[in-house]
């Protein structure tokens, strides 16, 4: 679906959800392997919105397709995306 | 998936050739849609062999009669979930139809499913719904188009307005009397991921967006300011509801009917026929079966249960719980659970039982314990918090804000140690937040009608037993004996009054029966009221919790949460007791 690029630019780094900044799209590149983040159709390849990180060790607030899913912190850290 | 052959079939469901199946994911309205297309005669029952719930009602098509099947709601049927099991063996269990509800707002995640449940060969019609919302989202939906890529009946409905529900019926009756080729899909998860995401592109048009109030109110709450504030308010709003409402009907309906019209008609009626003595007595005497039975039952817990339940099964179904389990996520995490379950401890300031078993959701065994425990220790339920309310009325309402500070500390204090001790992880919150709207009034109606109805069966035996305990210790002089034992421990470690006993007797039975017998006793200080509060709120839990936990853990479990919890009260009580002492 995506094409690779030939050489890795520095704009697409890799990053945690968790870390990645508010209020962007991402591609996501790997996901722990949990049935409902597949079910809510957080899997490779598809494209996020982070809305929002709470603080205080809050979830991430995300919109997948128009559904807005908030997900934990320990779960955000181990879901890699691209920007 | 394997496991889908290894649940067993509920026999009923196994032999019932008029059964259609209501599904679709968490949140689509599907209540809504039930309320709207049964009758009054709603069944909730367990899954055999199972902690899943479901509710059945009956619709007629064609003047015939169906069994409507409100399917847990699931996001895919891949059996990874005891729901999502549950709904696997609705679908193989040849049902005459499935009617699917998509979220017209959540397009390609709820067409996944709609593909999913044509793998079964089920004759299948779809309503699509909130397509209001999904237009003042901006998207426009072509119906038709649709139809056509899911190869069945497509019916655009607003369920929460109750329009769409006459097509929907016809669709229905047309599919039942002459079942057509059912549409087949044919491939795992991802090729429906495919497929959805697919069909979602080609149906969808770009709209303008214009977003209505209570969508920007939905989208102001996630946000900690101004959602933190807002849903202080709300809870505060609620409490007041709750408090001054149940007090409002307690003063102007419920004890005036209590005390001139029902406990005079029963204690004419009584007087009439038995001769003075202990069996009049117990009847009618200052502790009567038919004095206090109507006192504490009609005036003290029935407003606040109510109203407790008008207000939650509000929040519950207009989108406001999840919003808060997205804010308050963080604090949870401290506590030790997730944000999710803050759901379920708002559900158990109502009564533990539901929470307990609410506490199923939890994905792990580890936090479904820690939630359960935080409910057993010090959550209040809504009758006890009644009784409270009343006992403290006479003192200060400081009393009241100290007592709701400490069950505050002593749940964080109980979640965080059994956090530690507990091996195992709590997974993390994955919620998804639905839109903010306004419940439709019918499926509100029945709800509410079936939690009351519920409690009122769960709740009636165990306090009409506490009232006959209360009524023949008290009037057979049982009672003095007892409190000449337990005279040290309530008089001397709590500093309570000897009558105080009744309370930690009847309180084994009923939470609220360890308050009420208080309110009886002339003479009360602050500190008593105070220190028989404390004693109550964690103190055992009823006997209705104590069988619930033997049902869902075990009967170790529920006696080590009752000797826990006991402990505890008369350790923190007394101390409490014993410092006010010293320090007067």
């Amino acid at each position: 679906m995506l094409a690779r690029k030939p050489r890795p630019s520095s704009q697409k780094s890799f990053t945690s959800l968790y870390d990645a900044e508010d209020g962007k799209q991402y591609v996501v590149t790997s996901v722990p392997s949990v049935g409902i983040l597949k079910s809510l159709g957080i899997m490779e390849n598809t494209i996020i919105h982070k809305k929002m990180t709470y603080r205080l060790g809050g979830p991430v607030l995300l919109k997948v397709d128009s559904s807005e899913i908030a997900v934990g912190k320990e779960f955000a850290e181990k879901i890699i995306v691209r920007g | 998936m394997a496991s889908c052959h290894d649940v067993q079939l509920d026999s009923r469901v196994d032999h019932d050739p008029k059964r259609i199946l209501l599904m679709g994911n968490p949140n689509v309205g599907k209540s809504v849609f039930f309320s709207q297309l049964t009758g009054l005669d709603v069944i909730s029952s367990n899954f055999v062999g199972t902690t899943v719930t479901y509710t059945e009602g009956t619709i007629e098509l064609n003047n015939e009669k169906y069994t409507l099947i409100d399917v847990p709601g699931t996001y895919s049927l891949e059996a990874t979930s005891e729901a999502e099991a549950v709904a696997v063996q609705f679908v193989s269990s040849k049902p005459r139809a499935i009617l699917c509800v998509l979220d017209a707002t959540n397009l390609e995640r709820n067409i996944k499913l709609g593909l999913e449940i044509q793998r079964y060969n089920v004759p299948v019609i779809y309503a699509l719904n909130m397509v209001d919302v999904a237009k003042r989202h901006g998207l426009e939906i072509d119906i038709a188009q649709l139809s056509r890529e899911l190869r069945a009946p497509v019916v655009p409905t607003i369920a929460v307005k109750g329009e769409g529900f006459t097509d929907l019926k016809a669709e229905l009756a047309k599919l039942v009397s002459q079942p057509s080729a059912s549409p087949r899909f044919v491939g795992t998860e991802l090729d429906a991921w495919r497929r959805a995401k697919d069909i979602a592109r080609r149906v969808r048009n770009q709209a303008s967006e214009e977003l209505s109030f209570l969508d920007r109110l939905g989208e102001a709450m996630l946000k900690p300011l101004p959602g933190i504030p807002i849903a202080l308010l709300v809870i505060l709003l609620s409490l007041g509801a709750i408090v001054g409402g149940g007090k409002a009907l307690r003063a102007l309906l419920l004890l005036p009917l209590v005390n001139d019209v029902l406990v005079p008609f029963f204690k004419g009626l009584f007087a009439m026929f038995i001769p003075e003595g202990i069996l009049l007595n117990v009847l009618i005497g200052e502790y009567g079966i038919f004095v206090i039975g109507f006192e504490w039952i009609i005036a003290l817990i029935l407003p606040y249960v109510f109203l407790f339940y008008v207000v939650f099964s509000f929040l519950e179904d207009s989108g406001f719980l999840p919003r808060l389990s997205v804010l308050f996520d963080g604090i949870m995490r401290k506590m030790g659970v997730q944000g999710g379950s803050m759901i379920t401890i708002l559900l158990g300031y109502g009564c533990a039982v539901p929470a307990i078993i609410g506490s199923r959701t939890a994905t792990t065994k580890k936090e479904r314990i820690m939630i359960s425990a935080a409910v057993c220790f010090a959550v209040p339920c809504i009758s006890q918090t009644g009784a409270l309310i009343s006992l403290f009325a006479g003192f200060s309402p400081i009393l009241l804000v100290l007592m709701l500070l400490m069950s505050f500390v002593i749940m964080f204090t109980v979640s965080f140690i059994l956090g530690r001790v507990i091996k195992g992880e709590v997974d993390p919150m994955v919620i998804e937040v639905p839109n903010l709207l306004m419940p439709n009034p019918k499926a509100y109606a029945k709800k509410l009608m079936l939690r009351m109805k519920g409690f009122l069966v769960d709740a009636e035996g165990p306090m009409l037993i506490s009232i006959v305990i209360a009524a023949t210790l008290k009037e057979t002089g049982l009672l003095e004996l007892i409190a000449g034992y337990l005279e040290p421990l309530v008089s001397g470690w709590l500093g309570l009054p000897r009558d105080a006993v009744v309370a930690l007797i009847l309180g084994v039975v009923r939470r609220e029966m360890a308050v009420a017998p208080l309110l009886a006793i002339e003479g009360l200080t602050a500190l008593q009221a105070f220190v028989g509060g404390t004693v109550a709120l964690l103190y055992l839990p009823c006997l209705s919790v104590f069988g619930i936990l033997t049902k869902e853990f075990s009967v170790r479990f529920a006696v080590a949460i009752g000797l826990a919890t006991t402990t505890t009260a008369f350790l923190v009580a007394g101390i409490i007791n014993q410092v006010a002492q010293l320090l007067s």
